[in-house]
């Protein structure tokens, strides 16, 4: 038997709480997700890697409606912030300093290209969805 | 990979649509006919820039090759145009 099963039983048993509260727990413990182990985790299906990030934006204008549909490969982007990699040391100080003046405090050196990974990779998570007022503009941003 | 055909698809309610296949394996031919001058004139803007040359190199070679499957489509009072990169 279940050990959080087993601990409601004997506190239904000792008096400890009703039967209703008891049939709640025992709901809850039913519903709860199981933890992640052994074969449970394998039968689990294996999230698909996102290959795309699109960027849809749909605005309805007095002249008519203009959508645009952007849709760039993952690859393009991690390929992109190699390019970080080709700013000359000289230049770090000076982009930092700019940073700095517009508010945000980004030291470039810092930056490693293994963050950069971890930044994509995390972007595979990210969906966005701004409406705008009156429904005059929608942007969505989501990875595919 | 790198990219090989490119289509731009302009279409306007006014005007006959145009729909381009552009080969881009083809300007391999010149690329490789002119790759000692390009090479060179690289180098010199790398070096004016203090730029490490195999990095930039390896930097636009993993960007030209990651650009197959990239999407764009604009649609507006009726005029379209649409880019896709194969």
């Amino acid at each position: 038997m279940n050990e959080n099963r087993r601990q409601i039983l004997e506190m239904l048993a000792a008096g400890k709480i009703t039967a209703d509260e008891a049939e709640r727990l025992l709901a809850a413990i039913e519903d709860a997700p199981v933890p992640s182990n052994g074969a449970r985790a394998e039968e689990a299906p294996a999230k698909a890697k996102a290959k795309y990030i699109r960027v849809l934006v749909e605005a309805n204008e007095k002249g008519g409606p203009t959508t645009v549909n952007v849709r760039v490969p993952m690859q393009l982007l991690r390929a992109g912030v190699r390019l970080a990699s080709l700013i000359p040391v000289q230049a770090h100080e000076q982009f930092d300093q700019a940073m700095n003046k517009h508010g945000v405090p980004l030291t470039l050196s810092q930056i490693k290209p293994e963050n950069l990974e971890e930044l994509i990779d995390h972007l595979e998570d990210l969906t966005v969805d701004v409406d705008g007022k009156d429904d005059v503009a929608k942007v969505r941003v989501f990875c595919e | 990979m790198t990219p090989n055909i490119a289509i731009v698809h302009v279409h306007n309610p006014h005007w006959r649509g145009v729909r381009l296949w552009i080969p881009l394996f083809l300007l391999w031919i010149p690329l490789v006919l002119l790759s000692p001058l390009i090479f060179l004139i690289l180098a010199v803007v790398c070096l004016g820039c203090r730029i490490n040359l195999w990095r930039a190199i390896a930097a636009f070679w993993t960007i030209s090759c990651s650009l197959p499957g990239t999407n764009v489509h604009v649609r507006s009072e009726g005029n379209q145009v649409l880019v896709r990169i194969l």
